[in-house]
């Protein structure tokens, strides 16, 4: 299990003068969750981006088992060692959640187990039933796909998670269920978990809580909340 | 593996889109799979019609060519030049024939009830009596070229007798020998009947029965006009005619066929005939008249059908270059999702591939029953329409045709006017057809694989997705 680590990173949009991140210097290791807090259009999700390894810093490094994801493969670390759970969900709408979990499971190599079976369990483990896996994404909740969504990031066991707001379409019931599972993913089986949210359960099974405004990072005390 | 099926699953997933493409496609496969069938088939005719007619040389006096000379006299080319010119590399085989009237004082013509030979009497202006032949002689070239003695030429030579073979040889008819009682191993002694005169002592070496008409309409038949009477002929080789010195102005009527190896030589053939001497007022040609006039509707077909080939290629491609600009902007998102979860971009365009492929092998299948089907149709009905054209054409020529005869001593066997164009087509798809229609199939695949490709993967994943968000 390796550290994730910003070095004086900075981002601005391409075409933007403006520092959506700026100077952000942090470390995230196994075996934690953590949650980013601030309001909305403070960079969180652009944040997630970087570290998720779908965006580059404009200045500064981040470093992941000792080398710049700028100069790594980013496709294969998105595919072996980051899971991403996007805002968005970014489903394919067309397929079932199965085939979409499968797929997943096809781009980053998951070999040598049953994969559908582990695609179910892993539906399960969200609160998704087999039935509900074999209809299309279309056909489903909103909260019923960011589940999915959760259960296609961890499809390929990946050892980083970033989830932005995957809580955010749920019930308070469905909501611990999954929150739960992301605690025992980290507390657990040592991964490390990232997640953004404006949900106080969330923040409850934090191990670390950064605020952030206008792109600067500031950690919060944990026991304020 | 993964990839295929995950294609074919993605192909059923967006089956709006998917259907529309198809339907193009097996419609520019129908089309392609048709008039290709129709053109290769064609094609072919045309070429064995060129290498059977156009092998055909044509060494005639060009008239044009001789009162341009300003010469009165008909150019001479001898017995002895057409058999040189037979002697060429360029030639697969050549038909000679001489025939010339024998007059017999021993032996009798079929039909002559006179049997008054040598009273049958013309006067050629010197005011000497001439005696007129009774028998045909026919010197040939090669007896296998014979096809009145071809398995159902009508002819048939009699057990005990033999073809001709050496130099003063002959065969005759059943006729003739019983008339004159004459049998294999007897010798008709006969001389020409122009001077000055050839004596000929030709040994018979075999009798055949003769089914075919005497005579050439019931006129001549009526009137017993018998030295029109093809059981009258005296069959020997073209050498032995040749022996006896003839000179071209003796009564004597020369058939020359030669047939080229390749067509494409005519001109090689032609600088050596004439440097064999062959004079300047003599056209040699091969018969394009008779060509176009058996391969013109196949041509117009094949024109035809190729245009219109041309069109739906166009035209499909058009179209399905235009589906697949469509459907990029649906492909997009999925696109981005496939590169977000880390999906290489060369996997994603060997994915888009495999699903244009997909879609252009079944239609190809599905094409190829169809079009296989509609070929033969098709094809007898824009051939017959083709025929009739031509038919129309020849009609409205023929009546402005004037009948030239030729009364020239050298007379040589030209082609005909009325030619019978092909009129019956059969088409079938066969491999090399398949090739190209599967290479369209897969070009045509790569046309709408290469476009999506193109564009989806120029973006980032980022940038995709957030269009869609
Ligand atoms: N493609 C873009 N180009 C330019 N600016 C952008 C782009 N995407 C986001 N921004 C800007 O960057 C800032 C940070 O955006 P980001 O999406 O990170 O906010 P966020 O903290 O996730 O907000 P939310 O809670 O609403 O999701 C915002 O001000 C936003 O307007
Ligand atoms: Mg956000």
């Amino acid at each position: 299990m390796s550290t994730l680590t910003l070095q004086n990173v900075s981002y601005k949009y391409e075409g933007s003068e403006r520092l959506v991140i700026r100077d952000v210097s942090l470390s995230f290791e196994p075996g934690n969750v953590y949650t980013i807090i601030g309001k909305s259009g403070a960079g969180k999700s652009t944040l997630l981006n970087l570290l998720a390894g779908l965006d580059v810093a404009t200045t500064g490094h981040i470093v992941y088992d000792g080398v710049s994801l700028a100069e790594i493969n980013r496709n294969h670390y998105r595919a072996r060692k980051a899971g991403i759970i996007f805002q968005g969900f970014n489903l394919l709408t067309n397929a079932t959640a199965l085939d979409n979990i499968l797929l997943s499971m096809h781009i980053s190599g998951v070999k040598g187990i049953n994969k559908k079976t582990r695609a179910l369990e892993l539906l399960e483990k969200v609160g998704i039933s087999p039935e509900k896996a074999n209809r299309k994404i279309l056909k489903l909740s909103g909260g019923e796909q960011q589940r999915i969504g959760m259960a296609r990031a961890l499809a390929h066991n990946p050892e980083l998670i970033v989830a932005d707001e995957p809580t955010g379409n749920l019930d308070e019931d469905t909501a611990n269920r999954v929150l739960e599972v992301f605690a025992s993913l980290a507390h657990e089986e040592g991964k490390c978990v990232i997640i953004v949210t404006h949900s106080k359960e969330v923040i409850a099974i934090a191990d670390e809580i950064w605020s952030v405004d206008e792109g600067v990072f500031r950690p919060v005390p944990v026991n304020e909340g | 593996m993964y990839i295929l099926i995950n294609a074919m699953k993605n192909l059923l997933r967006n089956k709006g889109r998917n259907i529309l493409i198809a339907t193009v496609t097996l419609a520019i496969i129908i089309s392609t799979v048709v008039t290709l069938t129709i053109g290769n088939a064609s094609s072919k005719i045309i070429e064995d019609t060129r290498l059977r007619i156009g092998s055909k040389v044509n060494i005639a006096i060009d008239l044009q060519e001789h009162g341009r000379s300003g010469k009165m006299e008909m150019p001479e080319v001898g017995i002895d030049d057409f058999f040189s010119y037979a002697q060429s590399d360029y030639l697969s085989k050549s038909i000679l024939s001489a025939q010339l009237y024998l007059y017999s004082a021993t032996t009798f013509a079929v039909d002559d009830d006179s049997k008054a030979q040598g009273i049958w009497e013309s006067n050629d202006g010197t005011g000497e009596a001439r005696k007129a032949g009774t028998m045909i002689l026919i010197g040939n070239s090669d007896p296998d070229t014979l096809t009145d003695f071809s398995v159902d030429g009508g002819r048939k030579i009699l057990p005990g007798g033999r073809m001709y073979s050496g130099l003063d040889e002959c065969i005759i008819s059943s006729d003739l020998a019983e008339l004159n009682g004459i049998s294999v191993g007897d010798t008709i002694s006969a001389r020409s009947v122009f001077e000055p005169v050839k004596n000929f002592d030709l040994v018979v070496v075999g009798i055949y029965s003769d089914e075919t008409a005497a005579y050439p309409g019931p006129a001549y038949e009526e009137a017993k006009f018998f030295v029109f009477n093809r059981h009258n002929e005296v069959i020997t080789s073209f050498e032995t005619v040749m022996s006896k010195g003839f000179e071209t102005d003796e009564g004597i009527q020369i058939n020359a066929e030669y047939y080229l190896k390749n067509p494409d030589d005519i001109s090689k053939f032609e600088a050596e005939v004439r440097a064999k001497g062959l004079p300047d007022d003599y056209s040699v040609s091969i018969n394009q008249k008779e060509l176009d006039g058996i391969t013109g509707p196949l041509k117009s077909m094949a024109g035809i059908t190729s245009t219109f080939m041309a069109v739906i290629l166009i035209l499909g491609a058009i179209v399905l270059v235009l589906l697949a600009f469509i459907a990029v902007r649906e492909r997009q998102y999925e696109v981005g999702v496939l590169r977000a979860m880390g999906m290489e971009k060369a996997k994603i365009a060997v994915g888009i591939l495999s699903e244009a492929v997909i879609i252009s092998l079944m239609c190809l299948i599905i094409g190829l029953g169809i079009g296989s089907v509609a070929s033969q149709p098709i094809a007898d009905s824009i051939l017959s329409s083709q025929v009739e054209v031509a038919a129309e054409k020849t009609k409205a020529n023929s009546e402005n045709l004037q009948f030239l005869v030729m009364s020239g001593k050298t007379e040589l066997v030209n082609g005909l006017n009325g030619y019978t164009p092909v009129s019956e087509i059969q088409v079938a798809l066969d491999a090399h057809t398949v090739i190209q229609i599967t290479l369209i199939a897969l070009a045509l695949a790569g046309l709408s694989g290469v476009i999506g490709i193109a564009v989806i993967t120029r973006y980032e994943p980022l940038k995709i997705l957030r269009e869609r968000n």
